[in-house]
């Protein structure tokens, strides 16, 4: 979809259809966002009347000059059609060849001989909505037999869904308000331009004579029935606008998610901690982040830029709605929330030293104090101390230091669970931070090509520093508290799948070979596998997930993992969409039709993966999404 | 060019001067293409008597494709009219305004609805949600999602 149409503007001019255009002649100034090459394709084919240069007005008695005079001034120069477009009018006659179609000039100083372009609006028809005049072959209504010029037509949909009124039903006709308004269109007997063969020779009629109008009347019979929406020879409003579902999909799926959105409290000791919001939404790409994607791609797949683009085109869509990029509202109630974490950071880490100094024998302190060390490695405290992650990683968590740690990590829930009493929340993060202290080790295997030590790096670089999202991995990231409780929440819902995850886990490579994808996923794994205990030991009202997610959660983690396997997020994912490693995933992305690329492309699903979030910031979008996919569904 | 907005309105414009109102409405002022002002009155008997409303119309860059916003003036000198489907801040209820616009609709074509909506009034009362809806209301009335509940007026 997009305006390849239109953007074509060298060879635009040889783009004509019985001398009408394939794109709109500037009636309308508003949002063009019908889809472009539906309405092209039905131009060409003769269902749908070319966009003609409307007359200002029209009498039965003008000459060639007077119509000529009368069209139109086209208002946007952006494609430079407009000064020169009756010259070129000419031109393309020439070059699509079909008849010697005479040039104007030496035309209008012969009398009787006709210019071709002025006659076809011989007989002009009102359009009874823009109050324009179109050539009497124009499109009418299948239901009421109302002329309505393209321009209009293209500007008739359905009444956009809010988050109010989540329903969409389809247009109805302006005229008699049938419902399903399409329109026929009766092309004239002759072809010019694309689509004529070169024998059909445009039959005009003797110049001025009203009976050459007449005849041209008549070629529209009040018709007797109306056409059924579904005949093939109407064009309906959702016919050029394809879209509709999908933006009524993602309406649906942004008020379920704000319905669903849920406060994760954290218990440390007999106190709960907020520290986070659960957020599905889609992230705003902003142009540097897009450009930055360019990059990261090596200039590569169309079809990831297209992707791109597509979702701008649903985060402007839902940006104007107030339901895009992420709400201010949910930033202060995150920054709060970050605020109130570092502070509790702080209190743990001096008690933790206290602790340290009275019980440094005391093996129950260790992990405490070690998470006190550790903590500042995380982004979201992106302080003083640099990580000292080694300890930890051998004495809680064995297995990260294994070839596959995330899927071990998966495997030992109930250990992880127990092993993570509510004192060690912290240790959570602890753990996060031993694994992601690994990633040099395994760095083959990860998708971030890092230097020896990013997080070091990390940590001293500036929060703000505006490093690519997509290399989230290893920078540091501005809610990076919500990211951590989210992964937490989302292993915690894995985890009630662990039924599902180990039997996933038997074949951890099945479907991607060699690559080692669910690395990406052991990142946040271990870092969450000791919380579920202090996420569900605490006040379930507040923090658990609705266990009818679950599934959709535990899920979809696993694909943003599997797709990690080139440094472009974005691309990756794409390709995870198209090859054969999507079966592995036991649901699909709202698949109306999952086989179709064209499909599955603009659906709140993918477009949620393409934002360029690394699989751990990911993970907490996922699971409100899924809600509202749900909820579509 | 023109907005499309303004050009047919300006064609709209051209066929009120040259043919003129319905009888009871009179075009009151139409300096521009944002903002038309209309006097409507009830010919004949009606509850309405007498009585000449001023009515504003403000016209959306997109119209006609969009609806205008129409709605009575209410200030020092000019009331709404007491109609169930009139709050007294001169915003009117009714789905040509809202869901139920056609492109094909006009300003007159408009009046004329309205001015029949009041001649059919069997009852001046305002709506029963008046005074909440009144504290609340946005200033112009087609950010209100009105729910159109009676077929009869």
């Amino acid at each position: 979809m997009g305006n390849s149409v239109s953007s074509g503007g060298r060879n635009h001019h040889e783009e004509m259809v019985d001398f009408g255009c394939l794109t709109p002649q500037g009636v309308y100034t508003g949002p063009k966002d019908w889809n472009h090459a539906i309405v092209t394709q039905l131009i060409c084919e003769r269902r749908l009347a070319p966009f003609y240069r409307p007359l200002e007005d029209y009498e039965d008695t003008w000459d060639e000059d007077q119509i000529l005079a009368a069209r139109k001034d086209l208002p946007e120069p952006e494609n430079g059609h407009s000064e020169s477009s009756s010259t070129l009018r000419h031109e393309s006659s020439h070059s699509s060849g079909s008849k010697p179609v005479h040039g104007r000039r030496p035309n209008m100083t012969k009398d009787g001989i006709r210019c071709p372009e002025a006659a076809v609006y011989r007989g002009a028809v009102e359009c009874p909505i823009c109050f324009l005049y179109y050539p009497p072959n124009i499109n009418y209504s299948r239901c009421c037999d109302q002329a309505i010029c393209t321009e209009c037509f293209v500007q008739i949909k359905r009444a956009e869904p809010t988050t109010t009124h989540l329903i969409s039903e389809p247009a109805a006709c302006p005229y008699c308000v049938q419902d399903n308004f399409g329109v026929v269109y009766k092309s004239p007997p002759w072809r010019v331009g694309i689509g004529s063969d070169g024998t059909t020779l445009p039959q005009w009629p003797d110049p001025g004579s009203l009976n050459a109008v007449d005849t041209l009347r008549l070629t529209h019979k009040r018709r007797q029935k109306s056409f059924g929406y579904d005949s093939p020879e109407v064009v309906t409003t959702d016919q050029i606008r394809p879209d509709w579902e999908t933006k009524l999909a993602a309406v649906r799926a942004a008020v379920t998610r704000r319905a669903n959105r849920r406060i994760i409290m954290r218990q440390v000791g007999d106190r709960l901690i907020p520290v986070g919001v659960t957020s599905g939404r889609v992230h705003a790409i902003s142009p540097e982040e897009a450009g930055q994607g360019e990059g990261n791609d090596n200039g590569g797949s169309r079809r990831s830029r297209r992707q791109r683009n597509q979702n701008q085109d649903l985060n402007q869509f839902l940006g104007s709605m107030g339901l895009g990029g992420q709400d201010l509202e949910e930033l202060m109630v995150m920054e709060a929330m970050r605020l109130s974490l570092v502070e509790h950071e702080e209190q743990q880490r001096r008690e933790a030293a206290n602790r340290d100094q009275n019980t440094s024998n005391n093996p129950d302190a260790a992990p405490v104090s070690g998470d006190a060390a550790v903590s500042p490695a995380l982004p979201l405290s992106g302080t003083q101390s640099i990580s000292m992650p080694e300890p930890e990683s051998g004495s809680r968590t064995p297995t990260p230091s294994g070839p596959t740690p995330a899927p071990s990590a998966f495997i030992q829930p109930s250990t992880a669970t127990a092993q993570g009493g509510p004192s060690s929340a912290l240790g959570i993060e602890g753990t996060v931070t031993s694994n992601r202290s690994l990633t040099p080790v395994t760095s083959s295997r990860r998708r971030t090509p890092s230097p020896s030590n990013p997080h070091l790096a990390d940590n001293l670089q500036p929060p703000n520093q505006s490093r690519s999202w997509r290399r989230r991995s290893s920078s540091p990231r501005p809610f990076s508290t919500i990211a951590a409780a989210m992964s937490a929440t989302s292993t915690v819902t894995a985890i009630l799948q662990g039924d599902e995850t180990s039997s996933r886990r038997d074949n951890p490579g099945g479907t991607s070979g060699s690559t080692t994808t669910p690395r990406a996923t052991g990142s946040s794994m271990p870092a969450a596998s000791s919380s579920p205990s202090t996420v569900s030991s605490s006040s379930p009202s507040i923090s658990s997930i609705p266990s009818s997610n679950s599934l959709d959660a535990a899920v979809k983690l696993e694909r943003p993992a599997m797709s990690i396997q080139t440094d472009s997020y974005a691309s990756s994912i794409f390709s995870t969409g198209s090859t054969g490693q999507r079966p592995a995933s036991p649901y699909d992305v709202l698949g109306s039709s999952p086989d179709s690329e064209f499909s599955r492309e603009p659906l709140l699903g993918n477009a949620e993966l393409d934002t360029p979030t690394i699989p751990e910031a990911g993970l907490p979008e996922v699971i409100p999404s899924r809600t509202g996919e749900a909820a579509v569904e | 060019m023109a907005s499309i907005s303004s050009r047919r309105l300006q064609k709209e414009l051209k066929e009120i001067k040259t043919e003129g109102c319905p009888v009871g409405i009179t075009l009151l002022e139409a300096e521009n293409f944002d903002k038309w002002l209309f006097s409507i009155e009830v010919m004949g008997e009606s509850q309405y008597q007498g009585e000449a409303y001023t009515l504003m119309f403000r016209f959306p860059p997109m119209y006609p494709i969009e609806s205008p916003a129409v709605q009575f003036v209410v200030d020092q000198t000019h009331q709404s009219p007491v109609h169930p489907h009139v709050y007294s801040n001169g915003h009117i209820c009714a789905s040509i305004l809202g869901t139920d616009w056609s492109p094909v609709l006009s300003v007159v074509s408009v009046c004329v609805t309205l001015q029949s909506m009041l001649a059919s009034c069997k009852k001046k009362e305002r709506p029963p949600d008046n005074d909440q809806y009144v504290s609340r209301a946005p200033d112009n009335p087609k950010k209100t999602r009105f729910h159109y509940d009676d077929d009869t007026v």
